[in-house]
């Protein structure tokens, strides 16, 4: 009779835990709004700030689920949270490079109708921008925070020295400059070289390379059966990249296995470099109090071959709606809050970050603390948006891969591109929604 | 047998009953439910359908998985056996009598309590191009003139992270082995002494025959936890160059990353298996079912 009774309380217990493990779960609160972000300590102190306003000014309780720094992590999060049809998080921040996977996934809350009945303008923002992006199925998906481009920083100083007038406008002016420049500086410092960007296998890799690559007159477009990868000017402009590196020396050799933002940011930022090609976030940072190239940075659209245009690399984040969200309503109340002009205004002031809207750029306190910004307002109505599929990320990964293998050394930059474009049409074959039913 | 009650195996049941649960939750039910997931179309933005093995043949004419694999086979081949071996040498340095063993045990076990991801982020601090420790102690040795970037080749990767893993793992391989070593009666090795068998005598045919079962053990961990290498080298090298060192757990990662979830659950089951088929050959070795231990 113990030995039951003991069985009875063993089970109960269990029972016990295991039900107050499901219902902490399932627990519901007040219809708050979770809003997912992550970013450096500075940025998700902003973001803190931003609600706590939002609240005081609505009433509308919200809770910030704080993520990682690194953007695969912030999308490995919300992937999981999504695909899990959870209602939380609410309104979450999307980097440009996954929209068309989480729209397609049908994992985004439409908002054309919030838009129109709220009356939220957009036309203050990029048109390019919302355009290439946000659009999914004639449906707006997502509205875009803040927008981000490849640039080029130079050091205006270390021109002047050598008596160069740059910025250069050429692919064959920069590698000139930085030679010169290069071997001048050398004398003093063995580790100085002409030109930083962002070579290691990762996303940034495929930033750089449609930059390289479009400023070639290439680029790469991926429409159902009509694959351009594997072109003249696409693998000339890799071989470029890998010339910078190998033949004419002026980039560092651990470009392809080190450089990312920050590796290329601070290697710029201790006077190593003559010119770095960033996202304007450096710009804040070169500027800083810190930086011993304060004052003597420059910059200028990134260079481009004879005959051809300059290209940027849209970068940036939007701003979305889950559609298993439960607190829809004070969820778009809180996305027209990030994207009314006091906001965007704060988020140049605070953080230098470049604002979605166009209007804010014109704004006299920017302006002033921000000079650049006039400039860059053009360089963002110029964007090359990375292909926008659902299945991006894939195509992504076998770039970066081949790209790499080239930076390395290990192969050939035709014979990469050849086997790259290979492996895309496979993969385009296999996710186009179009042609999969009947494949088998 | 017959002193073993009814009560006493109900008793037995209840006992072990949660732990079958959390088999069986934790487990058994992920592992099905990868396996089953393996055999869909399942990627976010495509309608779910079932395919069978279609998955697994795009997954062998695929040459990022099969870098992949071949990388981690090769990962394992070249750093289980270091790591045994580093770890029989150091399990049995720790089982001599020395000055100061306490303060030995503790220091050999730092690497393996230091987790994987910041172990990653030591060695690529220690490898860095630009400043280095190894760049730092190689120029100022004399041994290079220029800095070396030893990330940068693919043999050099595979180098480069065959010893940051041999680095954090070989404490653990010393500890399970020390655990094996202090099981030896004395009474054998006095025996040994007492027939003049010199030290490799010793050792070959007294101390490996009973280190056996313990070896095996050694090997099966960290042959499974080699064969999912993920954050070590994700820190580390980050796959590159050129993908010359991407795990296989790193590439079904990158698929799931990418919505594509019958893929990489695909790239998964094949870990498992090898992972699985190993376990089996390397139980089958040493025996451990018949009770001859």
């Amino acid at each position: 009779m113990p030995m039951r009774n003991r069985t009875i309380h063993f089970f109960g217990l269990f029972l016990f835990l295991f039900g107050v493990a499901v219902c902490g779960c399932g627990k519901k609160g007040e219809q708050s709004v979770t809003f997912a972000v992550g970013g450096a300590p500075a940025e998700l102190d902003f973001w803190r700030e931003l609600t706590d306003e939002f609240e005081k000014q609505t009433g509308i309780k919200m809770d910030l689920l704080r993520q990682p720094t690194d953007t695969d992590l912030r999308k490995q999060g919300l992937v999981t949270a999504l695909r899990s049809g959870g209602s939380d998080p609410d309104v979450f921040l999307m980097d440009v490079a996954w929209l068309a996977q989480f729209s397609a996934s049908g994992w985004l809350e439409p908002l054309d109708s919030d838009v129109e009945s709220n009356q939220l303008d957009t036309q203050v923002f990029f048109e390019k921008v919302l355009n290439l992006i946000d659009g999914y199925d004639g449906r707006l998906v997502a509205l875009p925070v803040y927008v981000d481009g490849g640039i080029l920083y130079y050091r205006k100083d270390l021109l002047e020295k050598n008596g160069i007038e740059g910025p250069p406008q050429t692919w064959r002016q920069l590698v000139e400059q930085a030679q010169r420049v290069q071997e001048e500086a050398r004398k003093t410092n063995a580790n100085f070289y002409g030109f930083v960007w962002q070579g290691a296998q990762y996303e940034g890799l495929v930033c750089n390379w449609l930059e390289f690559a479009g400023s070639y007159g290439g680029g790469i477009i991926l429409d159902g059966s009509d694959i351009e990868l594997d072109t003249k000017e696409n693998v000339e402009a890799t071989q470029f990249m890998s010339d910078l590196i190998h033949k004419y020396g002026i980039s560092p050799p651990n470009t392809f296995t080190e450089m990312k933002e920050e590796e290329a940011r601070i290697f710029f930022q201790q006077g190593n470099a003559l010119f770095e090609r960033n996202w304007p976030y450096a710009w804040a940072l070169h500027e800083g109090e810190d930086s011993s190239v304060k004052g003597k940075v420059g910059i200028a659209a990134l260079p481009h071959i004879a005959g051809k245009r300059s290209v940027s690399t849209l970068g940036g984040w939007h701003i979305g709606m889950s559609k298993y969200s439960d607190a829809k309503r004070e969820g778009f109340e809180f996305i027209k809050f990030v994207l009314s002009y006091d906001t965007q205004k704060k988020l140049a002031m605070k953080l230098g970050w470049n604002p979605a809207r166009r209007d804010v750029y014109a704004d006299a306190d920017v302006v002033e603390l921000m000079p650049h910004f006039v400039y860059l307002r053009d360089v963002f109505e110029n964007l090359y948006s990375r292909p926008n599929v659902p299945y991006y990320t894939v195509v992504s990964e076998v770039i970066q891969r081949y790209v790499s293998g080239v930076l390395s050394g290990r192969m050939a930059a035709g014979e990469a591109l050849s086997e790259a474009e290979k492996e895309t049409r496979k993969i385009v074959e296999k996710y186009n929604p179009k042609q999969i039913p009947n494949d088998e | 047998m017959s002193d073993i009650t009814d009560k006493e195996i109900k008793a037995a049941c209840v006992f072990i009953s949660p732990l079958i649960v959390l088999i069986f939750l934790f487990i058994l039910v992920p592992v099905l439910g990868t396996l089953l997931n393996s055999m869909f179309q399942d990627v976010a933005f495509l309608d779910k359908q079932f395919v069978f093995l279609r998955n697994f043949r795009q997954l062998f004419a695929d040459s990022g998985f099969r870098q992949a694999l071949k990388f981690t086979l090769l990962f394992v081949l070249v750093s289980v056996p270091i790591e045994i071996v580093l770890g029989m040498a150091f399990a049995m340095l720790m089982n001599t009598h020395i000055p100061l063993r306490g303060l030995l045990r503790a220091c050999v076990l730092i690497p393996w309590a230091i987790p994987a991801a910041v172990s990653g982020r030591i060695w690529e601090l220690i490898y860095n191009y630009s400043y280095g420790l190894a760049n730092f102690i190689f120029t100022e040795l004399g041994i290079t003139t220029e800095p070396v970037n030893w990330l940068g080749t693919s043999l050099g990767a595979f180098i480069a992270v065959v010893i940051a893993d041999v680095w954090k793992t070989t404490p653990f391989a010393a500890i399970i082995l020390l655990a094996g070593l202090q099981a030896i009666p004395v009474e054998l090795l006095n025996q040994a002494r007492v027939d003049r068998a010199n030290f490799l005598q010793v050792f070959y045919k007294v101390v490996l025959p009973l280190m056996k079962p313990i070896i095996i053990v050694a090997l099966l961990f960290r042959t499974i936890d080699g064969l999912r290498v993920f954050d070590l080298i994700y820190v580390l090298s980050g796959g590159g160059p050129g993908g010359a060192t991407t795990s296989i757990s790193h590439y079904a990662y990158k698929y799931f990353l990418g919505g594509d979830f019958g893929y990489g659950s695909a790239v998964s089951v094949i870990l498992f298996m090898i992972a699985f088929l190993l376990s089996v050959f390397y139980v089958k070795a040493g025996r451990f079912m018949t009770g001859q231990v």
